[in-house]
């Protein structure tokens, strides 16, 4: 039964979908303390290159390498966030796209530790190193019914819906906090928010410098689910990419960021059945989604609403309960 | 904490219903006893094809796809084995080529994969196929080292490795070439992996390299290696391009007074370099697996019944497609049923085979066995190069 359940295809899709999550919860960060970046694609590729150059030559063990990844990439953010700074709008915009371009072009050229175009095959893999892990502990995938490829999707998707979990609620509660409040009043006016005591140098570093980490930390993730990664991958495509995940859905709360990875990830494959078309209504999608919604699926206001639906509705379930209230 | 902990729940519980909603609309309904073996009358088999058929190399997956499609109705009127094609996109781009694999995969009935277009994509998916004992055949990847990803891994396309020795060979011959000098496109796994070929190839006919010069994709200015390598006269220019850059190259090259032939890989051969540099595309040496003029009734059949159906000349990944279907026709029949372990092994066993590229066989690792054909354009066309 379960094994009927869990089609490895399902499973691929859904590992995409909390990748992409990360990659747009990385950029609404950034988006949230009012700045623009495009080099999100960029500190993906450093993050991806790092932890598989590390897991390949040094055989470390998958999750050093991805923390590590997504280190050296927080690092990159530190050191371009500062003279970026200057910068704002669209002007930052062009100059972090610039800097993607940079880090794709050091991966054609630094054949000797990239293997430039080529790129890099033999990645371990997630799934199949969990797997190797768990057979080796004495579990048979037989004993839950289960085929060896969905076992290992399942663990990859596993592990994966238990990270965006944690790091949804960590941002969640960061928005809540002192730091969230920090980037809201710096989106709505730098001037006024550093004239109330913000310290504006270091929330921004900090807000762009959480962007690169997360990038960093999917783009590991990335490398360890695909097992091979090129240049190509982490071009300028991927930015736009990223950044629509995060307009489309909604720039204004992270809800709308995550409902715009799903989204996105998800239509792609929905609309198979229209072959050759599917890429046509995708880009009707996004101009329809510009003319009549240009902040987005979901913004504050939308989840207010919903928040008062779901009230309205418990107080008519529990009807005794909430008399008190009228 | 618990609040947060609930939405989440509940996001993700909606997130799998619209991931279930979305996928079980189009799967294929196998029809009954349609896939395994009829008692004493064909096998029929289903075969999964990935291809590039939507992005800005879509005109290669529809090449790809016609061949496979032409090939299709010839083998199921000739009635040996029955063969239905589950056509799916990759739009070029290796998550999907992946996420497509694994729909392919998961269905029972597929006994085999043909595609994906890219090597880059072949990278992805290889592996995995290897891993679920699913025969794949690319029919476009040339890029070294796909055959070795694992036992199930064949192609049929020429790879670069082959391709580019013949026609070097061929042409240092003629030309009684001392030195050379190599142009490449650095950003691509296409033409870097020829450029690596070049260089070994060359360095093992004791040719004196004189200069490795690099470009980038979309570049349109090539003056300045192009200034170089004039300066140094080589008796040769190496030049691993795709035909869009390559014939601006050409161009720019014969309109500075550079007159020595050019040498190219796969990627090179095709009839746009006419169309674009005219004149200035005389002597370019290529090293294909597909001649469209052969004097040789199969292949002029198959040009014939291509250019009716599709309107238009067929070019080599449409030929190689089109060869890789009897390919796998041939290993059905071997096989005797629709199995993908059979057809694995009859595929490995699969020797001479002939079809419009010529005799075919597969070597031990799965990788393509075969005579290049070397072309040179002379009188604004591709002629056979003795």
């Amino acid at each position: 039964m379960l094994g009927e359940l869990l089609n490895p295809y399902h499973l691929q899709i859904a590992s995409f979908i909390m990748i992409n999550i990360i990659l747009g919860i990385s950029i609404y960060i950034t988006l949230s303390s009012g700045q623009l970046s495009l080099g999100n694609a960029g500190f993906m590729g450093i993050g991806a290159y790092t932890s598989a150059l590390l897991t390949i030559h040094f055989e470390l063990p998958i999750f050093i390498g991805v923390i590590l990844g997504a280190l050296v990439a927080g690092i990159f953010g530190i050191l371009i966030g500062i003279p970026a700074l200057r910068l704002s709008g669209v002007y930052l915009a062009i100059a972090t796209l610039g800097f993607g371009e940079v880090i794709r072009v050091i991966f054609v050229n630094w054949e000797s530790v990239t293997q430039g175009a080529v790129g890099l095959s033999g990645v371990p893999h997630l799934g199949r190193e969990l797997f190797k892990t768990v057979t080796a502990m004495g579990f048979e995938p037989e004993m839950l019914g289960l085929r060896n490829n969905q076992v290992v999707y399942l663990m990859v998707l596993t592990l994966l819906v238990v990270i965006n979990i944690l790091l949804i609620w960590f941002f969640i509660r960061q928005n809540k906090s002192r730091v969230g409040r920090a980037f809201a009043a710096i989106k709505m006016d730098e001037k006024a928010a550093e004239s109330m005591g913000i310290n504006i140098t270091y929330y921004k570093v900090l807000s762009f410098t959480q962007g690169a980490l997360l990038a960093g930390f999917a783009g590991a993730l990335y490398a360890h689910v695909m097992a091979y990664i090129s240049p190509a991958d982490f071009a300028y495509h991927r930015a736009i990419e990223i950044l629509i995940f995060s307009v489309f859905g909604g720039s204004e709360v992270i809800w709308g960021a995550i409902f715009g990875a799903t989204f996105m990830t998800i239509l792609p494959e929905a609309l198979r059945v229209i072959s050759e078309y599917r890429y046509m209504i995708y880009g009707v999608i996004l101009i329809l989604m510009m003319a009549f919604r240009p902040q987005g699926i979901i913004d504050v206001s939308l989840l207010k609403w919903i928040k008062n639906m779901i009230k309205s509705r418990r107080r008519t379930d529990h009807g005794t309960g909430t008399k008190k209230h009228n | 904490m618990r609040k947060i902990a609930k939405k989440s729940y509940l996001l993700i519980s909606v997130l799998m219903l619209i991931l279930l909603a979305a996928c079980s609309g189009n799967g294929t309904v196998p029809a009954s006893g349609d896939s395994s073996k009829n008692a004493g009358g064909p096998v029929s088999a289903k075969i999964g094809v990935i291809s590039y058929l939507s992005g800005p190399g879509a005109a290669y997956g529809e090449a790809i796809t016609n061949g496979f499609n032409l090939a299709l109705d010839e083998i199921n009127k000739k009635g040996d084995v029955k063969i239905e094609l589950v056509i799916e996109d990759s739009a070029g781009k290796q998550e999907q080529a992946l996420t497509v694999a694994q729909k392919l995969m998961s269905d029972d009935d597929i006994v085999g994969l043909l595609g994906p277009t890219l090597s880059t994509e072949m990278n992805v998916v290889g592996p995995e196929a290897d891993l679920n004992g699913i025969p794949i055949m690319g029919t476009s990847t040339t890029a070294a080292g796909i055959p070795q990803i694992g036992d199930y891994v064949f192609r049929n396309s020429l790879p670069e490795s082959l391709a580019i020795p013949a026609a070097l060979e061929k042409a240092v011959a003629a030309n009684d070439a001392k030195t050379v000098a190599i142009l490449y496109g650095n950003d691509d796994l296409f033409t870097k992996s020829g450029y690596d070929t070049m260089k070994k190839e060359a360095e093992n006919m004791g040719l004196d390299i004189l200069t490795i010069e690099t470009f980038q994709k979309g570049q349109s200015d090539y003056n300045a290696q192009l200034t170089k390598i004039k300066d140094l006269k080589p008796d040769l220019i190496l030049a691993s391009a795709l035909y869009n850059e390559g014939a601006v190259i050409m161009d720019q090259a014969r309109k500075m007074g550079i007159d020595v032939p050019f040498v190219g890989g796969n990627g090179f051969n095709s009839p746009q370099v006419i169309e674009i540099a005219g004149d200035a595309s005389e002597g370019l040496i290529v090293a294909t697996p597909w001649f469209g003029e052969k004097d040789e009734p199969k292949v002029q059949e198959f040009v014939k019944k291509y250019e009716e159906k599709y309107g238009a000349k067929p070019d080599q990944f449409a030929a190689q497609a089109y060869d890789a279907l009897y390919i796998m026709e041939e290993g059905l029949k071997n096989a005797g049923e629709a199995d993908r372990d059979a057809l694995r092994d009859a595929l490995a066993e699969i020797k001479d085979l002939d079809g419009v590229l010529g005799k075919f066989s597969f070597d031990k690792v799965g990788d393509v066995v075969m005579e290049p054909t070397v072309l040179i354009i002379k009188e604004g066309k591709f002629q056979l190069f003795e």
